[in-house]
């Protein structure tokens, strides 16, 4: 089992024929990714790398049965584009695309309230479940199918901590990147909350950085558990001070949140085992994981 | 993008939010022709930087001298308009570096009987624009909320549709201020959320609202922030907007479009990815070595930026090693990289030794590249390995030190980029 995607998992890639979209679904159906068509207004009736291509995500569905998409749209169109996934009614939307304007996300946000769409990202690196599925951008061959979910909120970071759990045998049940914007569809707690009951996942890394309540967030969820499993976390900038400001707000519309001081205290006091360096964070899970001779491999 | 303060005004007076008359000078003559412009003082000569606490705040070179000065004559406007110019303004919110100043703006003087707090931005947690109000304002609104939280208020103003009156009446009651107030309040309120949606904001902030003696309300000072990734759409907005750096290779990173910050040490840095950069300085710090640099290079597909990468790096003479930490993902593969490097090595011929992180999408390839190449370079298998090899390199420069002595400075500077 993983999360979010499993291998009945029906993909579809909206913005299929770009650049982006070409190069990392081609990789994504070699490494046995099930998409199963893809979207580019204008284009619909072709096919592109041997699945379908179709002018909505309406008519992708009703075809091809879809029950999730990736998005590699540019900035510009990518909140309509998420939207027209909403309202097809999919279960899973994870977007890729960076540089979106808030304000266009204020209003998916807005739409997802009233849906049953899960949406991972913006500006995500994507959802990876070893030897199943690769949604987004996340790199071939660092993966070992295994016990621990990652969830993170920096996508670089993300492959660290992926690189070291594979290179210590633990390997990833799943791995989600939860995008970098401040305002993202699926939270770390929503994330967190599903590793807690996916029994392939024994351990969970959790990787954030200064700014925002997520990590704060999470530690509240996490101090609400009576059992739970062992969690590992790194923030990145650990010895960060304020920057440059500009005025009181984004400083009192938290009160004492978001910088690592906090969140780090937050998670210790929730039980996590937070590393000051990166290049700890696969040893920290392996010492909080009971040692097998295997991995759990699928 | 942050606007300056009189950008941010010259916005509200468009929108019909009242704020007093002023002038800008970048000279002393010109400060001292708009004091004259603007009437009979005193006057408040402010200094124009992008960032708060400009009262709290002092100079490089005169330590005595905040950024927010009252002058009684159009003399002594000019002679604190010179002492400013040019001048280096340090603030509770600025780093320790503070901000050149190089205009400043002229206002008259005007006491009010009440000064309120308002802020407008988009809060990540509920996904909406919130709304803050403070009966505490002025510049220690922070440290009022801080003692006493409940005299924030704080409500949602919803997902980009546009106020009713009845909704910003509602908001602005709960300041509880007077009637005659609190319906200014609220036409300011719906000017303030109509501006924030149309132009893209990310920050609105004024501080203070000020209350005058017949309840008319002031915008006695003003910051606006646009959302960077809307400029596409906000022409007008994008061509208000500036960004001071300090240095030519700030420059040439903000040209070249990569983040690029220099740093004390004698370790170059290369990455890609912020949280990959951030978490490189941190192992290399964190082993004892000194970093030079944080440099992160946003996923590219031209080779060519990459080398003007490493160039920039090559052209500090500071920099006797290099740790180069990229995972290959999405549309940054390692052979850009490689290829980057070989192509600056034609300009620059490297004369340092460099150690080499490559992982994820085509690093096999990159690695067998720069194997061929013959150039000064330990390939490694992980940042752990990386940065050991540096500190065991550093060691032999006699160049290693503790990590705290240099990090707080190192990462103010990151973060006011990043």
């Amino acid at each position: 089992m993983a999360i979010l995607v499993n291998t009945s998992t029906r993909i579809i890639c909206q913005g299929i024929t770009g650049r982006q979209g070409s190069f990392h679904c081609e990789r994504a159906i070699a490494s046995g990714t099930n998409i199963v068509g893809g979207v580019r207004k204008g284009k619909g009736g072709s096919r592109h790398l041997g699945v379908p291509v179709f002018d909505s995500v309406d008519e992708a569905v009703e075809v091809t049965q879809a029950n999730a998409s990736v998005i590699f749209v540019p900035p510009a169109n990518a909140a309509d584009a998420i939207i027209e996934a909403v309202d097809a009614g999919l279960d899973l939307v994870v977007c890729v695309t960076e540089r979106i304007p808030v304000l266009d996300m204020v209003r998916v946000r807005h739409r997802l309230n009233t849906g049953s769409t899960l949406l991972v990202g913006p500006n995500s690196p994507g959802i990876a479940v070893p030897g199943v599925s690769t949604l987004g951008i996340m790199p071939q061959g660092i993966f070992l199918p295994g016990r621990v979910g990652i969830v993170s909120r920096a996508s670089t970071l993300t492959y660290e901590a992926v690189d070291q759990t594979t290179r210590n045998g633990l390997g990833q049940s799943t791995c989600v990147g939860v995008g970098a914007d401040p305002v993202v569809g699926a939270s770390v707690v929503q994330c967190l909350e599903k590793f807690m009951r996916d029994e392939q996942t024994e351990g969970i890394i959790l990787i954030g950085e200064v700014g925002g309540t997520s990590e704060e967030r999470a530690a509240e969820y996490l101090s609400s558990l009576t059992h739970r499993k062992p969690v590992v976390a790194y923030i990145a900038g650990q010895t960060v001070p304020q920057g440059r400001r500009m005025g009181h707000a984004g400083t009192i519309i938290h009160y004492g949140t978001g910088t690592a001081e906090s969140k780090i205290d937050a998670l210790q006091e929730a039980g996590v085992t937070v590393v000051s360096s990166p290049i700890d964070i696969g040893r920290a899970m392996a010492d909080r994981l009971p040692s097998r001779q295997n991995t759990h491999a699928q | 993008m942050y606007l300056f303060e009189y950008q941010a005004k010259e916005l509200m007076r468009q929108v019909g939010i009242s704020v007093l008359p002023g002038a800008v000078a970048t000279t002393e003559s010109r400060a001292v022709a708009a004091a004259g412009e603007l009437g009979a003082g005193p006057w408040a000569v402010k200094a124009q930087v992008l960032a708060g606490g400009r009262a709290q705040g002092f100079f490089n070179n005169d330590r005595h001298l905040p950024g927010v000065v009252f002058a009684e004559t159009s003399l002594e406007v000019g002679s604190v308009a010179q002492s400013m110019l040019g001048s280096v303004l340090i603030t509770p919110q600025t780093t320790s570096e503070g901000e050149m100043v190089n205009a400043v703006y002229i206002e008259p003087a005007i006491a009010v009987p009440q000064e309120v707090f308002l802020a407008m931005l988009v809060d990540g947690d509920s996904g909406q624009i919130v709304c803050l109000l403070s009966k505490k304002g002025g510049q220690h609104v922070e440290q009022a909320v801080g003692v006493d939280p409940d005299s924030l208020i704080r409500c949602n103003l919803g997902s980009g549709e546009m106020l009713t009156t009845e909704a910003s009446l509602e908001t602005a009651k709960k300041l509880e201020l007077s009637s005659s107030v609190t319906e200014g309040l609220s036409v300011v309120l719906k000017k303030l959320h109509r501006l924030f949606i149309e132009k893209d904001l990310s920050l609105i902030e004024i501080n203070p609202l000020g209350i005058r003696q017949n309840d008319a309300l002031i915008a006695l000072d003003a910051r606006l922030t646009v959302d960077d990734n809307a400029l596409f759409r906000q022409s007008k907005m994008a061509a208000l907007g500036s960004r001071s750096v300090s240095s030519s290779a700030e420059q040439i990173a903000l040209r070249e479009g990569f983040n690029y910050v220099p740093l004390d040490g004698n370790v170059g840095t290369f990455s890609s990815g912020a949280g990959l950069a951030m978490a490189t300085v941190d192992a290399v710090a964190n082993c004892g070595a000194r970093p030079a640099n944080f440099l992160d290079v946003p996923p590219v597909l031209e080779v060519s930026r990459v080398k003007q990468a490493f160039l920039l790096l090559f052209s500090n003479q500071k920099i006797n090693c290099l740790i180069v930490n990229v995972f290959g993902a999405g549309i940054m593969r390692c052979d850009t990289i490689a290829d980057g490097l070989l192509l600056a090595h034609l300009e620059a011929p490297v004369g340092i030794p460099i150690v080499m992180r490559l992982a994820g999408t085509n690093s096999e390839l990159a690695i067998s590249r720069l194997e061929k190449s013959g150039l000064p370079i330990q390939f490694v298998e992980n940042l752990e390995a990386g940065a050991e090899k540096i500190v065991y390199i550093e060691e032999q420069n006699g160049n290693t030190s503790t990590h705290s002595s240099w990090a707080k400075t190192a990462w103010l500077r990151i973060r006011n980029l990043i």
